[in-house]
């Protein structure tokens, strides 16, 4: 579903490029966990499958277009859902009126339904009252299930999260994974994590390690 | 419109930083405000002006090419001891008709000047302290002792029409008046001889066979007080002024001077087509026996000077207008600087960037559409307080201008001051407004004594006005600080 080919990327003013012509495949309905050490370049390879960069070398395909064929506004809007270490909420709405926002603007199947974005906050474990406060009263975890609610309520085929349980405790990392695996397996998405932690990785379908400037795939 | 819903979320959330945009933008407005009102007043003023003051031509002889004439003759002739004779052509009123048809000529009157001696009663004579006052300084054989006014309708009369002198009993003359033997006389007169509205006076023409006329006294008029100022020597006493038609005036003048006047003045319904009515005049007569003069000079004064309060006018309200932007674009600069997160994450979703910017202007026009209320109610204050200031400033010029006016040429040049100065940089009150005011009421003096009320008050249409100014400033603000925007990276926003 998403093909990089050949990708390279290095920032300015550095000797050595982070990776370059690195070539994957990525399917729907399967969760990956992409690993590395700090400094790698996990977040700036996520950025570009995001849209939010654009590769200096190589191309992004999905579903068979260049991602930048498609203008990478129109990819963010319709193609791709992103989970960030930070959450990357809209910090002065309720939790409800951040869904109804990104669905109005990804022009989601199910923008303007209300009661839809309360049973999915309510599936993650929101409270009816907890949705109509604001985000920033929330605790960490919570946001972080806004923030995965988010993703859950637009269409977009491919979700990529930034070390999303990196703010989290263990039982809120273990909920926030199993999230992740639901939208891979029951929404029949792409999901694509970078993640520190071994438990995450070893939940995912499957893992890459970036090392030495190329992607590997672990056992 | 989901833009347009995030701005009033956003607002309403952040109600604290939204009501300190509403106190700046309320400012920003009512400043605004206050130009749009001052400039209003002026415009006011100006067209109130222009009607009350109008213009005039005047049609009478060409002296000037009547003086070349006699000039050649004397050069001419070889008998250098005859005097030349300066001859003068009296002005057709077949001629005067054919201009009054014109387009923006409203009326005409013709006047005739001449006089005769007072018989059954007696003139005024004036043997005050110059000593030379009754006496006729030679020349003329032909003056008497009242001077006759042959006039089309006396409300036609400058010193009529701008107040100096009244009618203050009967009626002043019309142009039904025409071949009657009506006369409007001073009051002076009429209280020395003990005349009033009825009684019949008669008087003896000065020259030919010196015909007795019996006349009809069909009014009363008060001249204006200081009048006697400006009769120099030798004339007669100013009371000694009758007002008849034109047609009794050409009768006591002699047979020749029938369907003439001495001149004819138009006055012309627009002020602003003197000239061109001028020239179109000036095709219909002969331009070598007669000539055809504008007069709209105290017309000219008074745009003039309109002009340079509307100008200050215009200028404060660019200047609050620029200064305004300015300020705003600046505010709104850090607020895109602060609220990049913000901006990061709506890129990341998706959004287009032209969105976010309408979003923007969206809130900023919500906080526009309060500040509005704000200006509004605070400009009647500011209204209130401006127009006491520009009447009690008017107040005082009034004085100064009454005190001036003796000497004040015809063209009123008096009361231009150079533009871009209209505070008039050593008043002591210092008060720029009150300074603009000062000489758009100097302008306007005499012909408008009595519009010293500059009608400042906030309409709707002022709101809608400054609404528009609002809108084009939050524009333009937006517009300046929406680089911020348009360059954004997300990435940059959201991974650092
Ligand atoms: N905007 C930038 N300009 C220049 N260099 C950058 C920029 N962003 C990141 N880098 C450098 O690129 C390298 C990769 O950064 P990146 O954030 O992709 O690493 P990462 O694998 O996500 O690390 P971590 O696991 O710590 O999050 C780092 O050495 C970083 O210093
Ligand atoms: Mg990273």
């Amino acid at each position: 579903m998403l093909k990089v080919t050949d990708l390279g990327y290095w920032y300015d003013r550095q000797a050595n490029s982070l990776f370059e012509h690195v070539n994957l495949n990525f399917e729907s309905g399967t969760s990956y966990a992409i690993v590395g050490q700090s400094g790698s370049g996990k977040t700036t390879f996520l950025s570009l499958l995001a849209g939010l960069d654009k590769p200096r070398a190589g191309k992004i395909e999905i579903n068979g277009e260049p991602i930048n064929e498609l203008g990478l506004t129109t990819y963010r809007r319709s193609q791709v859902a992103i989970v960030f270490q930070s959450y990357n909420l809209l910090t002065y709405m309720s939790p409800l009126n951040n869904l109804m926002t990104a669905m109005a603007i990804t022009n989601a199947k199910h923008r303007g339904d209300r009661d839809y974005a309360r049973s999915v906050l309510r599936k993650l474990g929101l409270s009816d009252q907890q949705m109509t406060k604001n985000v920033q009263r929330l605790s960490g975890g919570q946001q972080q299930r806004v923030a995965i609610a988010r993703t859950m309520v637009c269409d977009a085929p491919l979700v990529v999260a930034d070390e999303p349980t990196g703010n989290l405790d263990e039982t809120n990392t273990k909920d926030v994974i199993a999230q992740f695996q639901k939208i891979a397996h029951e929404q029949h998405k792409c999901v694509i994590i970078v993640t520190h932690e071994p438990d995450v990785a070893a939940a995912c379908d499957h893992a890459y390690r970036l090392a030495e400037h190329q992607f590997k795939k672990e056992a | 419109m989901n833009f347009f819903k995030r701005a009033w979320l956003n607002l309403t959330a952040k109600w604290g930083r939204s009501v300190l945009l509403v106190l700046v933008t309320s400012a920003i407005m009512l400043f605004v405000l206050a130009g749009l009102l001052i400039r209003n007043a002026a415009n006011t003023a100006t067209s109130n002006a222009k009607k009350s003051v109008g213009a005039t031509i005047t049609l009478s002889a060409n002296r000037e090419a009547a003086f070349k004439k006699m000039r050649q003759q004397t050069t001419s002739s070889s008998n250098k001891q005859q005097r030349p004779k300066l001859t003068t052509t009296p002005v057709k009123l077949s001629d005067a008709k054919q201009i009054a048809k014109l387009k923006n000529v409203a009326s005409y009157n013709a006047s005739v000047s001449t006089s005769a001696n007072a018989k059954s009663f007696d003139a005024i004579s004036t043997s005050s302290s110059g000593g030379m006052g009754g006496q006729t300084m030679g020349g003329m054989s032909s003056n008497g002792d009242i001077l006759i006014s042959g006039v089309t309708a006396t409300s036609a009369v400058t010193s009529f029409s701008n107040n100096s002198s009244k009618i203050t009993k009967g009626r002043g003359i019309t142009a039904s008046d025409a071949g009657t033997n009506n006369v409007v006389i001073e009051s002076e007169l009429a209280k020395q001889d003990k005349l009033s509205v009825g009684d019949t006076i008669k008087l003896k023409g000065t020259t030919g066979k010196k015909t007795t006329y019996t006349m009809k006294i069909v009014g009363i008029y008060k001249a204006a007080s200081s009048a006697s100022t400006e009769q120099g020597p030798g004339a007669t006493d100013p009371a000694n002024s009758v007002y008849t038609s034109y047609t009794f005036a050409n009768t006591v003048k002699g047979s020749k001077y029938k369907n003439t006047a001495d001149s004819v003045t138009f006055t012309l319904s627009n002020p602003a087509k003197a000239s061109s009515v001028t020239a179109a005049g000036k095709r219909l007569i002969s331009t070598s026996k007669y000539s055809l003069s504008s007069d709209d000079s105290s017309y000219q004064t008074v745009k003039a000077s309109m002009n340079n309060v509307k100008s200050f006018a215009d200028k404060i309200v660019w200047l609050v207008a620029i200064a305004g932007t300015i300020i705003l674009a600046l505010i709104i600069i850090l607020m895109v600087r602060e609220r990049r997160y913000e901006i990061g994450v709506l890129l990341s979703l998706g959004e287009a960037r032209w969105k976010i910017v309408a979003q923007f202007f969206a809130e900023m026009v919500m906080v526009l559409v309060v500040s509005l209320v704000l200006a509004g109610f605070g400009g009647k204050f500011v209204g209130n307080k401006l127009g006491q200031q520009l009447i009690s400033q008017q107040t005082t010029t009034t004085a100064t201008t009454t005190i001036g006016s003796t000497n004040q040429q015809p063209g009123g040049g008096n009361g231009q001051a150079p533009s871009g100065n209209p505070g008039g940089s050593g008043q002591p009150s210092g008060n720029q407004t009150g300074g603009s005011a000062r000489h758009g009421h100097q302008m306007t003096k005499g012909a408008t004594a009595d519009q010293s009320q500059l009608n400042i008050d906030v309409t709707l249409l002022d709101l809608v006005e400054l609404g528009g100014f609002g809108l084009a400033i939050m524009f333009l603000s937006i517009m300046i600080a929406s680089g911020g925007i348009l360059r954004l990276q997300p990435k940059k926003v959201l991974i650092d």
